[in-house]
């Protein structure tokens, strides 16, 4: 308090000495006295003084009285003097009517008790408390104090509610208090509350306050009631304003349905009362709060959609077509509808429909323009219908090409009975008032915008002008009269027009560039040296010369690329060219025309900038920049770059489109692997089938042979024969072995005989020569005699098995000769045999094709059938059937086979 | 867009388990891996039928932290139903569940309706709250009980409209005054006919006790 005193010391003086002294001992009584109606008393004296001697008052007395509200709460009369000579303390409300001077002194005042007062958080919750509390004489200072409270410090008050329990809630209670006047001051200190706090708008939100707002606002008699009503919106505007959450919140809640009859004032209307004007322009923002650009795009679109749905867009055209609406209404009313249609193409369709009801009746927007065009129409309503027509073509092209096509030769009326939207555009273009010739030609720039196939179509217009002369393109006519040298505003229009119209565009900079006149022009306004008026208009050309470069594809002989750049750097310089396309961005309008779509500007002259402008010549100051920088050199090497790049391009797109052709291809692929693989799966069905039944046969063939075999064994047949030809390779090569053997064994026994007679022949040759001894001789012979008696025996024993041998080998040489016939015999059979096997071969065979022509015609029955509509049973008993009769022949192709046997 | 019963519901519980998420997908039925904190409340609202009724449902998601709790307590009070939901992979927010309880009896309305939930379900590799603590836990207090994953959507559905179930059970028994719109319940535009129906359940009700002391 000490800097308080600082402060005021040189006024402290002023007031009389017993005053001050009164206000001591008056302090003095609240804090000692004992008795309750002594403290009342000079409480009550205080708060009379409190106006007056305001600081005095509230430096001495702001403790005790905080005393008073915690202690005497029993009494309400007391607390409501404490509160009210605290909320005069602190209010600044009452002081109006003082000079200014001291009213700048008093906001001080308020601001600094307030923030001794809050200095203590509890001092806050004890008045939310307070709060509570029914008994008017305290509920209502409280209210009010409280308000005060907030109006001076707002974010520290509001923190200390939002974090005592409960503190917003109890707050919104005094929404319901059946007594008016603390319901309305309720709402003033909730708007006060709610300012700029996000948080608190939440929770007052969550309390139900739209739903009691706009009860209350209907009870009251919408437009036609009072400043509560007025109270209630703004209350309204708080909490939904730049509050997403809320936003969402009141439209889920179907809070825009209850909007929609605000908004029924027919023309029966029994006048427009002022307080009807601000409540009327308080509902229509509060829709535009709902369908601002700057909300998030899905918000927006979502809460546009609902106003139509309910009819709310459709109750606002109505207003904008009733006669005797305030200007004030009518053009706040434009911008709402125009906010609530911005973007959606079911609103925009819908507004392209609405009639004005004059006779014949004509499109609103043609009525619109015509006002736009107007010189006589306020100014703040011409832009707002200008603001309009931008939202009814932002990103419409529908509504675009609608507009682009009045234009058009071929669509223009002829009898020219009724007037279009595009002859009102070019007789705004054309005018004497510059600013018509601004509205329209943005408004214009607005139909091409994003939309090349309408700057092309453009391009078609041709104007008739003086009788005789050859008819102008609208094109044309532009630069002449940017040429003529008209005021700033028209020519700054006309330059937005024409940059809009060739950027992006290459066959308008061709058009543009044509016209032999239009480049020295654009290089002379920019080369000269103009005064400070003059910049702007220097930087649009600027900006519309490297357009024409940054957008030329080179199709004009004496305007290439790089002649433009040659042109700009021997007439202008780049340097200097360069800094006069920085005037756009620099002037001091631009940034605000950057902030928001909506056309708002204080008076005629500062309409010079447009929103979507702005746009684009943020998104063009930097290529043109860099395009005019670049060498004759880089810019062959990026036109290089460029090829490649299509060439690449190019190439992807064709390898894309082979992709998806493959892509078809595969698809048609699979659907033919998916159909084989089914057929595939029925055939192989079949095939099992059949290969089934072809065992059986076989199985019934084998059975058959079988018989026929068992039928012929009497007559000694094959099977024997057989067994014999199997084991007889054996036998005869162990009877070969043998033979071998047996001829060995002779030989040897050959040779031992010769030996033997060689060795008698030796012996009978010494014989005769009995030489030294005859004794020995004798018994040698003897010896010899033996021996060759042995001999003999061994050698007739020897022949004797030579015979055995023989005869043993002739044996076995007749056994080998009758099982070669055997053999032979067996070879006859077995060929005999193979015939007949191929014989029943065949004849399988030619069953088997019999069989598939029977299926086949089974097949072809069943088709009959069906067609015919016979139960499928009977299929079954024909197929057996069939099998019966195949049996049947196969039974009678075996007994043929017997017979040929 | 009409409706019989409009119910208010809050989400509570600690910081990052999933309050946002089940919200996101119960409204829009998806799913963000990264989402941003939550700033003192957002709103959220779908329409759901119990026993052939449209109910609307208005859903406060408020911020898990710490620093805002003094903003979040604001809305108890107003609500009909609350979704206290923990994570099933961190203990710490199923321990904290007995401070929220306590918060949210303290501010509330008796007859609130608490949801327990275990979000999470789908990391079963990373639990840490076994399912049966939960249930316990959710006995103990009387709230209902159920594990959900915001990001498969499995139970979230069933997590929101069983609550309204719930609350619309109240309703029959007449243990809400759906004529306060302090209890988070508001009646339909054109359902004014149906409001007889609450105390016209109630008799019924206290017939049903009747025969219960009756038979004991």
């Amino acid at each position: 308090m000490n800097f308080l005193r600082g402060v005021m010391g040189g006024q402290s003086a002023g007031p009389q000495h017993t005053e001050a002294e009164t206000i001591q001992k008056l302090c003095d009584r609240v804090a000692s006295s004992t008795l309750l109606d002594d403290r009342r008393n000079a409480v009550r004296a205080l708060k009379s003084l409190s106006k007056k001697y305001r600081l005095e008052v509230g430096i001495q007395a702001m403790e005790h009285l905080i005393h008073v509200l915690q202690t005497d709460r029993s009494d309400s009369e007391i607390i409501g003097y404490a509160l009210d000579t605290l909320y005069n303390i602190i209010s600044n409300d009452e002081e109006e009517e003082l000079e200014e001077n001291s009213t700048r002194q008093s906001e001080d005042l308020g601001s600094q008790f307030t923030e001794i007062f809050i200095k203590q958080q509890e001092n806050v919750t004890l008045l939310l408390s307070l709060l509570e509390e029914f008994d008017f004489h305290v509920r209502w200072p409280s209210v009010k104090l409280l308000t005060s409270l907030l109006k001076q410090l707002g974010p520290q008050v509001q923190q200390i509610i939002l974090v005592s329990p409960m503190g917003v809630s109890r707050l919104m209670d005094l929404l319901a208090d059946s007594r008016e006047v603390i319901r309305n001051d309720g709402v003033l200190l909730l708007q006060a509350l709610t300012r700029s706090n996000g948080a608190i708008q939440k929770i007052v939100a969550f309390e139900n306050a739209f739903e009691r707002l706009l009860d209350i606002i209907t009870e009251e008699g919408s437009s036609d009631g009072g400043i509560v009503v007025e109270d209630c919106l703004i209350l309204l505007q708080n909490l939904l304003k730049n509050n997403n959450s809320n936003q969402n919140f009141f439209k889920e809640g179907s809070y825009i349905q209850r909007m929609k009859p605000w908004f029924e004032v027919g023309d029966e209307n029994s006048g427009w009362s002022a307080q009807k004007v601000t409540n009327l322009h308080l509902m229509l923002q509060l829709v535009r709060v709902l369908v601002s650009p700057t909300n998030p795009p899905g918000a927006t679109s979502s809460c546009q959609k609902a106003m139509f749905q309910c009819g709310l867009l459709q109750q606002l055209c109505t207003i904008l077509m009733a006669t005797g609406v305030p200007a004030d209404i009518l053009t706040e009313t434009i911008n709402t509808v125009s906010e609530v249609i911005r973007g959606c193409q079911v609103n925009q369709d819908y507004f392209a429909s609405v009639n004005a009801p004059s006779n014949p009746p004509r499109p609103a927007i043609v009525v619109l323009l015509m006002s736009m065009v107007n010189e006589r129409q306020p100014f703040v309503l011409r832009c707002a219908v200008l603001y309009c027509f931008q939202c009814f073509l932002y990103k419409n092209q529908k509504g675009q090409g609608e507009i682009v096509s009045t234009l058009l030769p071929s669509t223009i009326d002829a009898t020219g009975s009724s007037v279009s939207a595009g002859q009102l555009l070019c007789g705004g273009l054309f005018s004497t008032d510059s600013l018509s010739n601004w509205c329209a030609a943005v408004a214009l720039a607005h139909a091409l915008q994003e939309n090349a196939t309408q700057k092309e179509q453009l391009l078609r217009v041709q104007l008739a002008t003086s009788i005789g002369n050859p008819p102008v393109s609208l094109l044309q006519q532009c630069t002449n009269i940017l040429a003529q040298g008209s005021k700033i505003q028209t020519r700054v229009g006309l330059l937005i027009l024409l940059c809009t119209w060739l950027s992006n565009c290459p066959i308008a900079v061709t058009h543009f560039l044509h016209n032999t006149a239009n480049v020295p022009f654009l290089t002379g306004q920019i080369a000269e040296n103009l005064g400070e008026e003059e910049q702007l208009v220097q930087g649009l050309c600027a900006l519309l010369l490297g357009i024409s470069i940054y957008f030329n594809d080179n199709s004009l002989e004496t305007y290439l690329k790089e002649k433009l750049k040659q042109l700009i750097e021997k007439r202008i310089g780049k340097e200097n060219f360069i800094e006069k396309l920085g005037f756009i961005s620099k002037h001091e309008l631009y940034s605000r025309a950057s902030q928001k779509p909506q056309p708002n500007f204080p008076s005629p002259e500062y309409m010079i900038f447009d929103h979507e402008f702005t746009k684009l010549v943020k998104e063009l100051e930097g290529v043109i920049t860099k395009a005019i920088y670049k060498s004759s050199e880089e810019d062959k090497k990026e036109e290089e770059v460029k090829k490649t790049l299509e060439q690449h391009d190019n190439i992807v797109t064709h390898y894309k489109n082979m992709i998806r052709e493959q892509d078809l291809q595969l698809e048609e692929l699979k659907h033919q692997v998916s159909t084989l693989k089914c057929q595939n799966e029925q055939l192989q069905t079949a095939v099992t089938q059949q290969a089934s039944q072809i065992q059986q046969q076989k199985d019934q063939y084998n059975l058959l042979k079988v018989q026929r075999g068992k039928d012929s064994q009497p007559q000694g047949l094959p099977s024997d024969g057989a067994q014999v030809n199997g084991i007889q390779p054996e036998e005869m090569s162990r009877l070969r072995e043998e033979i071998e053997e047996l001829k060995s064994n002779q030989e040897r026994l050959q040779s031992q005989l010769a030996e033997k007679d060689s060795l008698i022949e030796n012996l009978t040759k010494s014989v005769p020569v009995p030489g030294e001894s005859e004794a020995g001789a004798a018994a040698g012979v003897a010896e010899v005699e033996g021996r060759l008696s042995v001999l003999l025996q061994e050698t007739r024993e020897l022949q004797n098995e030579i015979k055995v041998l023989s005869a043993e080998r002739t044996a076995l040489k007749e056994q080998l000769d009758s099982s070669n016939s055997t053999i032979a015999i067996l070879q006859n059979e077995k060929d005999k045999l193979e015939l007949e096997i191929t014989d029943s071969k065949k004849e399988q065979d030619d069953l088997l094709v019999l069989l598939a022509d029977q299926d086949q015609k089974i097949l072809s029955l069943k088709k009959k059938l069906k067609d015919l509509g016979h139960p499928i049973e009977e299929e079954d008993e024909l197929e057996s059937g069939d099998q019966d009769e195949e049996d049947d022949e196969n039974e009678d192709g075996g007994k043929d086979q017997g017979l040929s046997i | 867009m009409t409706y019989a019963y409009l119910f208010k519901y809050i989400i509570i519980g600690d910081t990052g388990v999933g309050k946002s998420c089940l919200l996101l997908q119960f409204t829009d039925k998806r799913f963000q891996p990264v989402h941003d904190l939550t700033i003192g409340v957002e709103f959220g609202a779908r329409m759901v039928n119990i026993d052939g009724k449209q109910i609307k449902l208005q859903i406060w998601d408020t911020a898990g932290q710490e620093s805002f709790r003094s903003i979040t307590r604001s809305y108890y009070r107003g609500a009909a139903g609350a979704l206290l939901v923990y994570d099933i992979t961190r203990r710490e927010t199923f321990n904290h569940l007995t401070s929220w309880l306590e918060d949210a009896r303290q501010h509330s309305s008796s007859n609130m309706v608490i949801m327990l939930i275990g979000n999470k379900s789908d990391l079963e590799s990373r639990r840490d709250v076994k399912r049966e603590e939960g249930e316990a836990f959710a006995r103990e207090h009387g709230l209902i009980f159920m594990e959900t994953s915001a990001k498969t959507a499995c139970n979230v559905e069933e997590a929101f409209i069983n609550t309204a179930k719930e609350i619309y059970r109240k309703i029959q028994q007449g243990l809400f005054d759906v004529h306060n719109e302090a209890n988070g319940i508001k009646i339909g535009p054109q359902q004014s006919i149906a409001t007889s129906a609450g105390p016209g359940a109630c008799p019924r009700n206290s017939r049903d006790t009747g025969s219960d002391s009756g038979c004991c």
